[in-house]
């Protein structure tokens, strides 16, 4: 039945997939053992985007089927819904300043989320400080700049090299997304990476947080 | 609509296409005036100029390129940087001579980037207007609606006509065309919907309204679920439903058919369907355009 269900939310067959939850739970079924099966599902869809054989819309639609297992089995959780607080990890991610584009970044947050972390997003046009004294006040292990625009790149190198000021860069790894980033922009800005997309975002953290 | 023609910017020489990428990276100057070339000849009206990031931190590259391209072509230039420094090196570089004396354009300029406008001092010069964001209590916005981005787009033409000394002929307003493989919030409709609340505006006669194509098909395949050309059609789509409301510059590939589809066009009606449509269930029926 797991396999069922993985195959039937990594074939973006909804009705299926829900239908396979509810009779698994209201069976007996381990509600942690759906929610492992969405991790494999949502790790074939990964794999099929960066194939080329999905495209965006498989992502947010795989997403939101997740996103509406987990609304039934996490109240079954033992110790109920708090106990499935076990995040992968924290990210505080952000589009800096200058630049007000979101439409990536929320793509991204909410891929990140559906991959079981924390994620912290501090929005649009974000100053340099509010990015030092976010990662000051929560130390999170990663942190994502996001910016559409060219002059994007120069607030995101103000904002890592006001962290190395500060003193926070080495215990941080952060990645940059958005517009035309890639190697050069990567290099000037003295990220640790770049992501083209959002499931390049969940790698970075799985490779990042494999604890 | 026949007869009516769109203005074309041409777009490739940007390190958005894999092609050109190469061809800064190898500091191809040939292949750039080539790809300069080619444009023209297909139809250009400007040519936009995007060099990346290297922009920032290589502004003799940024002259060399803008010196080759005018070596070869007589189209005015569209500079592509949000940027005051770059486009000064871009404006100041530009020989209005080698393009029969008309005026370049700079590309973009927004009310939360308007200290822009002091480039003016460098040379007059057309400007493309982002209406897709404003400026409140002095912060920066995305618009969400097509009331907000026809009213950004009547205060700065208003005020570079009244404070500047542009014409409305100056004036390219940018309605900013989304990604329709992550539109869940309607800004495609926005967009249309903005079109049709300037073009309604008699004060805004004569002002352009213009739109980067190419974003539109963003992440989506090449064909549609019927094997036909999906981006193709998504673009004329739009187009379809601009056009007749004043939508007259695109910002593109020269020698892609920029026509209206016909209007029993299956492409067409999923599109309208999709961008009235929000959240999931717009990704649904984008889906449905290539899986059928």
């Amino acid at each position: 039945m797991l396999e069922e269900l993985v195959r039937a939310i990594a074939d973006m067959e909804e009705e299926l997939a829900l239908q396979l939850v509810r009779d698994f739970v209201s069976g007996g079924g381990d509600p942690q053992q759906v929610l492992d099966a969405c991790r494999d599902a949502m790790d074939l869809v990964g794999k099929r985007f960066e194939a080329g054989e999905y495209f965006l819309p498989e992502l947010m639609l795989a997403g939101d089927l997740l996103e509406q297992i987990s609304a039934i089995v996490k109240p079954l959780l033992v110790g109920g819904p708090q106990a499935s607080v076990k995040t992968a990890g924290t990210v505080l991610i952000g589009t800096v300043h200058g630049d007000l584009h979101d439409i990536g970044k929320n793509i991204v947050v909410f891929m990140l989320e559906v991959s079981g972390y924390n994620v912290i997003d501090l929005g649009i046009d974000v100053p340099v400080e509010d990015f030092v004294d976010k990662v000051r006040e929560l130390k999170p292990p990663v942190l994502a700049l996001s910016g559409f625009l060219t002059l994007a790149f120069d607030s995101m190198k103000e904002t890592i090299d006001a962290l190395s000021d500060a003193g926070l860069r080495d215990s941080l790894k952060i990645m940059i997304g958005g517009g035309q980033v890639d190697e050069a922009v990567r290099s000037y800005t003295n990220a640790d990476a770049f992501g083209l997309n959002a499931m390049d975002a969940v790698s970075l953290c799985r490779q990042w947080l494999a604890a | 609509m026949t007869g009516q023609r769109l203005t074309i910017i041409g777009e490739r020489i940007n390190p958005g296409f894999k092609s050109t990428k190469e061809l800064f990276e190898k500091d191809d100057l040939s292949g750039i005036q080539e790809l300069a070339r080619r444009q023209a000849a297909a139809g250009a009206d400007y040519l936009n100029v995007n060099i990346g990031s290297r922009a920032l931190y290589d502004k003799a590259f940024m002259k060399e390129v803008i010196q080759a391209i005018q070596d070869v072509v007589n189209l005015p230039l569209s500079f592509d940087f949000p940027n005051v420094d770059v486009q000064a090196v871009c404006l100041e570089t530009y020989d209005i001579e080698k393009a029969s004396g008309r005026k370049p354009i700079v590309n973009s300029i927004s009310e939360t980037r308007w200290d822009m406008l002091e480039l003016l001092s460098i040379r007059p010069f057309k400007v493309i207007l982002m209406a897709s964001e404003r400026l409140e209590d002095g912060v920066g916005r995305a618009n969400k609606f097509s009331a907000e981005v026809a009213l950004v787009a009547k205060r700065m033409t208003e005020k570079l006509i009244s404070g500047h000394g542009l014409s409305a002929d100056d004036i390219f307003v940018d309605v900013s065309i989304s990604a329709l493989s992550s539109d869940t919030e309607g800004l495609l409709h926005m967009a249309i919907e903005g079109i049709k609340a300037i073009s309604n505006d008699p004060s805004m006669r004569g002002v352009h309204l213009s739109g980067g194509l190419s974003n539109i098909v963003q992440q989506l395949p090449a064909k549609a679920a019927d094997g036909s050309d999906l981006k193709s059609q998504i673009e004329r789509a739009f187009i379809t439903l601009a056009m007749p409301y004043g939508f007259d510059t695109v910002l593109g590939t020269p020698w892609k058919q920029y026509e209206p589809l016909a209007p029993d066009s299956p492409v067409l009606a999923q599109f309208q369907q999709i961008i009235s449509a929000r959240g999931v269930d717009a990704m649904r029926l984008v889906r449905k355009l290539y899986r059928g």
